[in-house]
Parts: structure tokens; sequence; C-alpha cells
């Protein structure tokens, strides 16, 4: 493995970690702090234009808007990690039990995943939630369902390519057990590989939550969410277009941010 | 005539060939031996005009018969060489899997070459291509002039890169290690082949090799490259029995002879026994009738051994091999698709004593690797009974850069055997500390420095990794160790170094070996018994010296064949 600075640094790298590092930094501190609350209401200040005071400008209910981007951008990365978290540990325990033993579990497993690929991801999702109901945990559950089959791909692939691997065999001659071989002999190998998906994930998870809040079927008012303020902002597209331009970029920002590092690193291995 | 003359190559600054010179006369073989990295493809690449954009010639120039071909600072002149390539000059690859095109009948490809360089009808292209075919020695001409790469066996294809390298006569043909991918019996008919062609054409050959037994054999003038550089040259007998540098005289001692032979310190004690109690040396007693011979080999064996054992009290069994046979199957494992069974292994039947070596010998697909892996307990699929005095047989494997994981540390790989072991019975369970001290102990007796504990293996030398193998195999002292081809990925100085701590931990822990390999004369060097199998069977056992003095089967001539 090469080390961080011996590795080649390129521009990607570079762009991708100055503008993620950017939306990180502002949704973490979303949490604990923005500028106004997200819910204080302002008559007098109804549709304000960017300036000083206001960074972004403000809502139709006078909200300040650079705040509720950090909120929103605070839920989008928490749903984001939860949702690679619970596919991405699915998709290794899978992958990694039909690559390694292959038969009929590979056989039925695949088939599943081939019949989940089939249909778009995001429909998907919508079928779930209609049936387990909104919700954040239902949306996080729901994403994370649709997306394991793309890490079970991966995986498996992966554990078919070094199941064989002399190194394998040397472990099971001394007689490893089979949850060993599969997670402390084979697994630690294919992490380079699996990063790389990871990062791709996020960013499907970003883009399919934005695209659920803005149906209304994802994270539900109070909550702050850059799908649900695109979608309340289509109303006031001409007189107040930053309210639009704001959670509208930034989920460009995110995403361009998180290809881009993603790019990075690949070019780098 | 062609001449290289002061010849450098670098790549990215770092030069690699370094100011080399060679001449090649009309009709004359040149060998150009080295070990990996020695700059001995290179050098036969950039002759050739094939070497990689990214080399510069720093220094020197390339002239075939008086035209410059190539010259430092120049770029390669690409039209220049186009009409040499093929036409004046070729070349013999390794790899005959990889240097057909498997798309392309064989006959087609070599017309090819006829196609652009001469003006033949249709017809007399066919007819010069079947000629050439019979030339270099294939049968049925015909037939393998309208197959796939695939259809043809690796010395058959190689007899076909042969033909496509001298179909036009050229003036020059570079052989780079033409025979290594092949099994010995077909290594030493390509051998045979290649220098009855340039008797007839009397065409000059440069034959880049690491093994120089092959290059004594067939070689009028030997080269020998250390690092880019040429250190010694000069004619094939000079050079073997005079050498002048100390490098050379290095990599002709480490050539496993017939004359370092060392006996391990168990047949030593045996053959004294033996002796005393008044046996003949037992051997291969073998005349017509496998089966009854071998059974009476190995009565005759035990017996010996059996007598022996009243004077001694080391001679237990390690492994006992009866009738055994392996299956595989064939076919892919989908859920809609048919298995066949065949049988790899048919009827093998042996023994293993403890401290010795039985050497496994064969061509490839003779089902060498399913008899091990069968007694590794890796193939269940068996009839018969192999029963091992030890828990665990290891094996010590043949790549160094595919058996260590590449993830753990030298340290970490070596505990992880004492670790299984622990998770598997309670009571072999160790401490921390003496699992580290057990693992610090073996990386010295592999001959390794305690830095590299914490190294990972792509930090390490082919040789150094395969010591570390050798420590992961041993760690456990299993009693039997299976090695397949444990040498044969490395180059000479280093194959002789991991012979000897093979030999000397043999002693040290009394391990017993089943070492299988392609190279007659490693397994002459490393074992005290041999055994010859052909087609599944075992065709011939016996002890090395018998086996190799008085061959009883004609497969077992032929395998050990001109190899000395």
């Amino acid at each position: 493995m090469k080390k961080f600075d011996s590795g080649k640094w390129n521009k990607y790298l570079t762009a991708g970690l100055i503008m993620t590092g950017l939306a990180l930094l502002l949704g973490i501190l979303g949490f604990f702090w923005t500028p106004y609350s997200t819910t204080a209401m302002s008559a007098a200040e109804k549709f304000a234009a960017p300036s000083l005071r206001h960074l972004f400008g403000t809502d139709n209910f006078g909200r300040d808007i650079f705040s509720r981007v950090m909120k929103g951008l605070s839920t989008t990365i928490v749903i984001g990690c939860l949702v690679v978290a619970f596919s991405a540990a699915a998709g290794i325990l899978l992958g990694a039990l039909t690559g390694y033993f292959g038969g009929l579990l590979d056989e039925i497993v695949m088939r599943i995943t081939d019949a989940v690929n089939g249909f778009p991801s995001i429909l998907l999702a919508l079928v779930l939630i209609s049936i387990l109901g909104n919700g954040k945990q239902n949306v996080i559950l729901a994403l994370g369902i649709v997306f394991i089959p793309s890490y079970v791909r991966i995986v498996r692939s992966e554990f078919i390519r070094l199941r064989d691997a002399d190194y394998i065999s040397r472990a099971r001659l001394m007689g490893v057990s089979r949850w060993r071989i599969l997670f402390v002999h084979i697994l630690p190998n294919i992490f380079s590989v699996f990063w790389v998906s990871v990062m791709i994930g996020f960013n499907n998870a970003i883009l399919a939550e934005s695209g659920m809040s803005y149906l209304g079927i994802g994270v539900q008012p109070p909550d702050a969410s850059l799908g649900k303020m695109l979608s309340d902002a289509q109303g006031y597209l001409q007189n107040a277009p930053w309210y639009a331009l704001a959670p509208g970029l930034t989920i460009v920002w995110v995403v361009l941010g998180f290809s881009l590092f993603s790019e990075g690193i690949r070019r780098r291995v | 005539m062609i001449k290289i003359e002061d010849l450098s190559v670098a790549f990215d600054g770092a030069e690699v060939v370094k100011n080399v010179n060679l001449e090649l006369k009309d009709g004359e073989i040149l060998g150009v031996v080295g070990e990996s990295g020695s700059g001995k493809s290179v050098t036969a690449l950039t002759l050739m005009g094939l070497v990689a954009d990214t080399a510069e010639i720093t220094s020197g120039r390339i002239v075939f018969d008086d035209v410059i071909l190539r010259e430092a600072g120049k770029p390669l002149d690409r039209a220049l060489y186009r009409k040499y390539q093929g036409a004046e000059m070729s070349m013999v690859f390794q790899e005959p899997m990889t240097s057909l095109n498997p798309t392309q009948r064989v006959g087609r490809q070599v017309e090819e070459l006829l196609r652009l360089h001469t003006d033949f009808t249709k017809e007399e292209i066919r007819i010069k291509v079947l000629e050439t075919f019979e030339a270099v020695g294939l049968k049925n001409a015909e037939t393998i002039y309208a197959s796939y790469p695939h259809q043809l066996s690796g010395g058959m294809r190689q007899r076909v890169m042969i033909a496509m390298a001298v179909i036009l006569h050229p003036d020059l043909v570079v052989c780079d290690e033409p025979t290594t991918a092949l099994d010995v019996t077909i290594q030493n008919q390509i051998i045979e082949l290649l220098r009855v062609i340039n008797e007839k054409e009397k065409n000059s050959m440069l034959f880049i090799t690491h093994d120089l037994n092959l290059a004594r054999r067939i070689c009028h003038r030997v080269a020998v490259m250390k690092d880019g550089r040429v250190v010694e040259l000069g004619r094939t007998e000079d050079i073997f029995e005079h050498p002048q540098e100390a490098y050379t005289r290095e990599l002709i001692e480490a050539v496993p002879s017939r004359l370092k032979r060392r006996t391990s310190v168990f047949r030593q004690k045996y053959r004294e026994a033996g002796k005393a109690a008044g046996f003949e040396q037992s051997g291969a007693l073998c005349a017509g009738q496998e089966g009854e011979c071998l059974e009476q080999a190995e009565a005759q064996y035990s017996e010996q051994r059996g007598e022996r054992q009243e004077q001694e009290d080391a001679g237990e069994t390690v492994l006992e091999v009866r009738d055994l046979s392996v299956y595989y199957q064939d076919g892919s494992n989908s859920l809609f698709s048919r298995e066949k069974r065949h049988a790899a292994v048919k009827g093998a039947k042996f023994t293993v004593y403890r401290g010795e070596s039985l050497g496994l010998v064969g061509e490839s697909g003779c089902g060498k690797t399913t008899l091990s892996k069968a007694i590794l307990g890796m193939n269940r699929d068996i009839t018969g009974e192999i029963r091992h005095s030890t828990i665990r047989p290891q094996m010590i494997f043949q790549d160094p850069y595919s058996s260590l994981n590449p993830a753990k540390t030298i340290g970490w790989l070596l505990q992880e055997p004492l670790r299984a072991a622990g998770m598997l019975d309670q009571s072999l369970r160790l401490s921390k500390a003496d699992m580290e001290a057990a693992a610090y102990d073996m990386l010295h007796r592999v001959g390794m420095e305690e830095k590299y504990f914490h190294r990972k293996p792509n930090q390490l030398s082919g040789g150094q990794r395969q010591r570390v193998s050798i420590g992961q195999a041993l760690i456990t002292n299993p009693g039997l160790v299976v090695a397949d081809e444990p040498v044969s990925a490395l180059d000479v100085t280093i194959q002789a170094q991991i012979m000897e701590l093979m030999q000397k931990l043999q002693q040290e822990m009394q391990l017993s070996y089943l070492f299988i390999s392609h190279d007659i004369n490693v397994v002459y060097k490393m074992c005290d018994r041999i055994m010859v199998m052909k087609e599944g069977k075992i065709i011939e056992i016996g002890e090395t010296e018998e086996i190799f003095a008085h061959p009883k089967q004609e497969y077992t001539r032929e395998l050990l064949g001109e190899q000395k």
C-alpha cells in the first residue's frame, strides 16, 4: 500500500478535498451552531436578497437560508453515511458469503440482486417508502436496501478472485476457521477497491435522498433538507432565485466534490 | 554480422543496460545469461527495435551488416526497422500461449509474414508454410495449418513460433527464454530443433536464458550479464571450465549439479545400517510390470528399514498412501451444468519416512499437483487411503509473490499458524509473548533479520518472501511438508540458498519433504528417493542414485534426458 505522500498527488484530489472538506465542515458545524435559528421567522425580512447579514438571503418566512442550508447539509450527511454504512455492511456480508462459498446461496442472492437492479433505484425506494411510511429512519432503510446489490457485486467478485489465492489455500491448510479466512484474511485485501465504490455510493445516496425529499416523501418538516428546500423554492423562482439556487448549488457542490475526490483516489491507486 | 557497440539503455534516467558490447558472427549462437534484472531482455528488445518508447538510448549504437539501425540520441526509425523486422531479424518469445492470436487459424498467422514481405502467390505461400511446418518438426502440417492455437500443445505452439521466426530465412533469430514455459522432454526437443535450424540456415542466434545448462548445450559463445553489464564473454567451454569472474563462478556453482548432491543425515544413517545388515541398496527394481515391481521396491525398502529400526530409533512412517485415486470435477460450477468425474491420480501407493525427501517428478498435467492436494486434504474426492502421522501437513508454494497475504506484516503471518492451531485446540493456545517469541525465532531460523518483523510482503524480494513462506509452513513443526516447485520461480543463486535453507531446516526439525519439481537437477540435489509420475500413475520409485544411474522405464530415461 502506498503511503499518502508517496502516491501521485493530483488535482482531482486537491479540488475534491477542498470542496468536500468545506461541505463537511459546514454540515458538522450545523449540528451545534447556525448563525440564525433555522425556524425563527421574521415577517420584516421576507425574501431578503443575499447580503453580509444573510449570506444566502432569506425565504418566504424570513428564515435565514444559509442556516437552513447548514442544517440541511447535516441531515444529508447523516443520512448519506447511514445509508452507505447499512448497505456496505450488508453488501460485505452477502458478497463475502456468496463469493467465497458459491453454490446455491450464490445463485439465490445473485438472482435477487439482478431483480433489484432491474428497477431504477429511486423507483424501488419509493415503493418501499410507500410500504414502510414516511420518516427519516424509513428513508435510510429504503435507500440502504436499494443500494445493497451494487456492493454485493463488487465484494463478491473480489472474493472470487482471492478465494483461490495461494495465501488463502495456505490459511486453509493451517486450519484457520472459515469466518476468520473471510474477514481477517481476505477482507483487508479488498479495501482499496471497496473504498472507491463506497465513495460513489455516498454520492448516489445523497442524490437519492434529495430527490425523495424533493418529492415530499423523504425528510419531513421541521427537519431541514436540501431537497425539501428546493421544492419549497419552486414557487418563488422569479422573485427570489437565490432561494432555489442556494440548496441546488449546495447539492451540486457536495456531489461534485465527492466525485472529484473519489476520482483522485482511483487515479492514485 | 550484427554489432552492439557500447550500448546503454535507460528508463527514467536509471540505466538498466550499461556499455554493452556484443558481436554476433554469421552462423553463431551467442548465449546471453544472467539473472532477472540483469538487462539481458532489454538488450535483446533494443536490438529488435521492440523496447518501450520510454527507454532512452544513452550511448552506443546497433549495426546490422554495416547499416546503423539505432544510435544514441536518435529516435527509433520505425520505417527502417520495419524492413528488417520479420525479414532479416525475428524473435521467438518465452510464452507460446500468448504470442499467437487465439482468434485466427495458425496457418493464416504464419502466412501473414509472407504476404507482407514477399510477392508469392497464394498457392506458393501455402506450400512454403507447409514446408516450414515440416521443417520445424510439425507432423500433419495440413491439420496444424487449419488449427486454432488452443487446439495445439505448448510444444507445438512453440514450434509454430519458430516456424514464423525462420520462414523468411532471417539472418538473426533472437530467442528469449524459448523453452522456459515448456516441459522438460519438450524443452529438449526444441533445443535440438533450434540447433538443427542454426546448422542448416547458417543464421545467427541470440539465445537469452537464465538457465546455464541450456546455454551450455546450445551456444557457441556465452556472455554473462549482471546489473546491466557484460561481466564475462567467451567460448562456452572456456566460460564453463575456466570462469574468470567471481560472479560467473557463483552462477555456475549455484546450478544444482549431480556432483554436488548432499545426502540427508537420515539417508546416510539408513544406508550404513542397511550395509551392516547385509542388504544391497534398495531402489528401483522395476523391470516390466509396474504395479508388481513397485510393490517389490516398497517391500524391500520397508524390510530394510525394519532391519535398521532395531539399531536406530528414529524411523517411523510419516505418510502412507495406499491405492489412492483422486478425482476432479469437469465443467463449471453452475446450477444447470452437469459435472463429469475424472481420475487424475490412479492407484498411487507409496510411503514417506521421517527425515527423508521424496521427489515427485513428471510433466505438467501428470497429476503431481492433484496428488499433493489430496495428501494435504484439499481434494476430498478420493478413494483409497492416506494416512499421515501429522495432523496438518503444510505446503511451500511455488510463487512467493502470491503465497503471502499482502495486507499483513511478516510478524503477523508467522504467528497466524500458531493462532489457528490455538483456536482449534485449547491445549495448544500460546500467550501473545510466546507467539511473538516463536515468530522471531522462526525469522532467525530462515535467515532473516529482526527488522523485517514489521514489514509487509511487498517490501521483500522474491527470495526473502520464499524464506518467510517456509517459516510460515514450518512454525507449527508439521513433520510433513509438501513443496510444490519451491525454487522454480527464483533466480539460480537464490535457488541455491533456498535449497540449502530447506536442507538445514530438515535436519534441525526432522522434516519429511514431498518435493515436487520439473527440474531434474533440483530434485537430484534435494531428494533421497524419486517417484516418477505419468498420466496419473506412479511408474517408477527408487533411490535417487539408482534412478539416475539405471532408470527402468523408458519414460524416466526420456525425462532425465540430456539434462546434465
